[in-house]
């Protein structure tokens, strides 16, 4: 494993993939930074460039897209007080406070080493836990596939959102998109409704491309015009040199925060579609919980800072292990990812390092190289970050937008990709606004097939419906599957208990 | 009356009845006995109870607490523009295979600037021409020439 792990690094150093790993990166790194502009569409905008590349050249540069996007928030989170993505929330607790008493250098560095140690401590499971859970996957018949996928649904459906009906429709509405089209199994048309474009069934990537950058744009687009101020000012006095022996001490001194908040990003990143946003608050009240001095929290310390920084890049390598060892995306950016595999004619799931050993290498040497090259990035490009915040988003969207085009019409060189853009875009935007949770549908779209095509293969195999409950990987991811729904209906009760979750219902 | 919840849930059930309907004319394949409508009603059929369930929990709710209203926001959003945004995207996606990509882009990435931020000065008048030209000329000649795809052409221009 190691010898591979070693060959494919020094693979990767060769320019022709160090380049789209170095590009990826800067561009994860500045989308990241961005207020408004998530990972999730920093990687939608880079995957139309690695059409052309080779499969590993593609995924090398978005692995750089999700490791930099996901420090990169740390720029804006620590120096201006805005968090640049939802998973750098928390550092701006700390961070911001520290910067405004003078101390900016060690707070945006406090999270980049943070970052790093993170990184590299999801990039240690993500190497030695991949290859056993797909092992251990391979041996799964139809019965269990389709429990496990029930699984990743009801996890997801659960753990988004305000309501857990909503979770359930929103995922429910992505198999029935799924629905649409020839069936799997036999090729037989059903439900084109007469529209030709229909009968390949529907793409998931324009969808995904389509709801996810709506959403968030058009909801952008909302406050503008309203005197919501988008830009945002940059102290140019300010001073980010920094003793980074210092630095890397205040980290390494701290090992059991480091390593408790680390596990904690992988752990939740492992968790279908929770992703870094839940990581850096969890890790972050973790940390506060253990403290010895919890009243500080708050107030500038730098354990707040790592616990939140460190969780969100480990959180990268453990949602890199769901896809790779089950074909499960962990959330959108590896839903994309998965999409570049599909492009590249690469089957996802567990055989996927079996037979493509040197892809699957390639992405945990991307994974690793590419956290120096972020820390990199920050050091040169810090100051030139804080100036592309300021670029007006009437100027960045249209830009956007039409790279959503781009991307969806390469898919087929042709314009019904472009047409299903448009209408789940505005689905996309319309659940917005009725508050169904995204997250749910892209899995549902996904997973549907597969869902589909192991539910009838178990049944063909044999009719009877207990060998779901019975055989006891599959009964037992059933279980799990209950088990989450329950968890999730008492969590979503306690928080309704407590007045946490905003009333939903409002006059049309 | 019911609110937006139940609206999206009547909604919601309607569309996947709609559906169900329509797989009922699906024929059987002797190879598969179960039918390619079999999966289809299943989840046809989960979505049209969840629609359902999302109504009636929306009226219910409503009954206990008829005054319950969201609070207003608190800057209101600015839907017109958000539809404005729509269309001009819209038009785009229907004029790309008419008007070919070059120009579809430069008109796009025009009118959506000055429709986000109107320009009130020579900086952003200038701003927007330029901006268009730069997307145009960057990523017609990134993905014809290096990527290797191949963007509409236009049957009105030929360009």
């Amino acid at each position: 494993m190691y010898g591979l792990l070693w060959d494919a690094i020094v693979n990767l150093v060769q320019l022709k993939y160090l380049l789209p790993l170095v590009i990826g990166t800067v561009a994860g790194v500045v989308g990241g930074a961005l207020p408004g502009v998530t990972i999730t569409m920093t990687v939608i905008i880079v995957l139309p460039f690695t059409f052309g590349l080779d499969p590993l050249q593609g995924l090398a540069a978005m692995t750089g897209v999700y490791v930099g996007g996901s420090a990169g928030g740390l720029v804006t989170a620590t120096l201006l007080g805005i968090p640049g993505t939802p998973s750098s929330v928390a550092t701006t607790f700390d961070g911001f406070p520290m910067a405004k008493r003078g101390e900016a250098g060690r707070a945006m560095w406090l999270g980049v080493w943070g970052s790093l140690f993170g990184g590299m401590i999801g990039g240690v499971f993500l190497i030695a836990a991949t290859g056993p859970l797909a092992e251990f996957a391979v041996a799964f018949g139809p019965w269990e596939f389709f429990s496990l996928f029930v699984l990743a649904l009801s996890m997801v459906a659960g753990l988004v959102g305000h309501s857990l009906l909503k979770g359930f429709l929103s995922g429910a509405i992505g198999l029935v998109v799924t629905v649409l089209g020839n069936d799997p199994v036999m090729g037989q048309p059903r439900l084109t409704l007469g529209i030709e474009f229909l009968e390949g069934g529907v793409p998931f990537l324009p969808v995904l491309i389509g709801v996810f950058a709506f959403a968030q744009i058009m909801s952008d687009v909302e406050k503008m015009g309203r005197g919501v101020r988008l830009r945002e000012s940059l102290d140019r006095a300010i001073t980010l040199s920094v003793s980074h022996g210092k630095v890397v001490w205040e980290i390494v001194s701290r090992p059991f925060l480091l390593l408790w908040t680390s596990f904690i990003g992988v752990l939740i990143g492992v968790l279908p579609a929770v992703g870094g946003s839940a990581a850096n608050m969890m890790a972050y009240d973790q940390a506060k919980k253990f403290s010895r001095h919890p009243e500080r929290f708050g107030t500038g310390t730098p354990e707040g800072i790592i616990a939140s920084e460190s969780a969100n890049n480990a959180n990268v390598g453990g949602s890199l292990v769901t896809i790779m060892a089950f074909g499960i995306p962990g959330d959108a950016v590896t839903a994309v990812m998965l999409g570049a595999l599909t492009i590249h004619g690469i089957q996802s799931g567990p055989l996927f390092i079996s037979q493509n050993t040197q892809v699957a290498y390639g992405i945990f040497a991307a994974y690793l190289l590419a956290h120096p090259i972020m820390a990199l990035v920050i050091a040169f490009g810090a100051r030139f970050m804080l100036r592309v915040v300021t670029v007006p988003k009437a100027a960045l969207f249209p830009v956007v937008l039409v790279l959503c085009v781009v991307g969806a019409y390469a898919l087929g060189n042709n314009m019904s990709t472009v047409y299903v853009l448009l209408i789940f875009g505005l689905l996309g935007y319309a659940m917005v606004k009725v508050d169904l949770p995204l997250a749910p549908l892209i899995l549902g779209v996904i997973l549907g097939d597969q869902i589909e095509t192991n539910l009838i293969r178990a049944l063909m195999t044999d009719g009877d419906l207990w060998l779901f409950v019975t055989r006891p990987i599959s009964g037992g991811l059933l279980a799990a599957s209950a088990l989450s729904v329950g968890f999730a209906l008492w969590q979503h009760r306690r928080q309704h208990g407590r007045g946490e979750a905003g009333e939903d219902a409002q006059d049309f | 009356m019911i609110g937006r919840d139940g609206v999206t849930g009547l909604v919601a059930c309607a569309t996947s009845l709609v559906l169900f309907w329509l797989t009922l004319g699906l024929e059987k394949n002797p190879l598969v006995p179960i039918g390619p409508g079999f999966y289809p009603r299943l989840v046809l059929g989960i979505t049209a109870a969840l629609g359902f369930a999302l109504l009636v929990v929306d009226v219910l709710r409503r009954r206990a607490r008829p005054t319950d209203a969201r609070a207003a926001p608190a800057v209101r959003p600015n839907y017109a523009l958000v539809a404005l945004t729509f269309a001009a995207f819209g038009a785009y996606v229907l004029l790309l295979p008419l008007l070919g990509y070059r120009v579809a882009t430069f008109l796009f990435v025009l009118g959506g600037s000055f429709l986000l931020e109107p320009p009130r000065g020579a900086g952003l008048w200038l701003r927007g021409p330029l901006l268009a030209l730069a997307t145009t000329l960057a990523t017609y000649f990134i993905f014809e020439d290096y990527l290797a795809v191949l963007l509409p052409r236009g049957s009105w221009t030929g360009f």
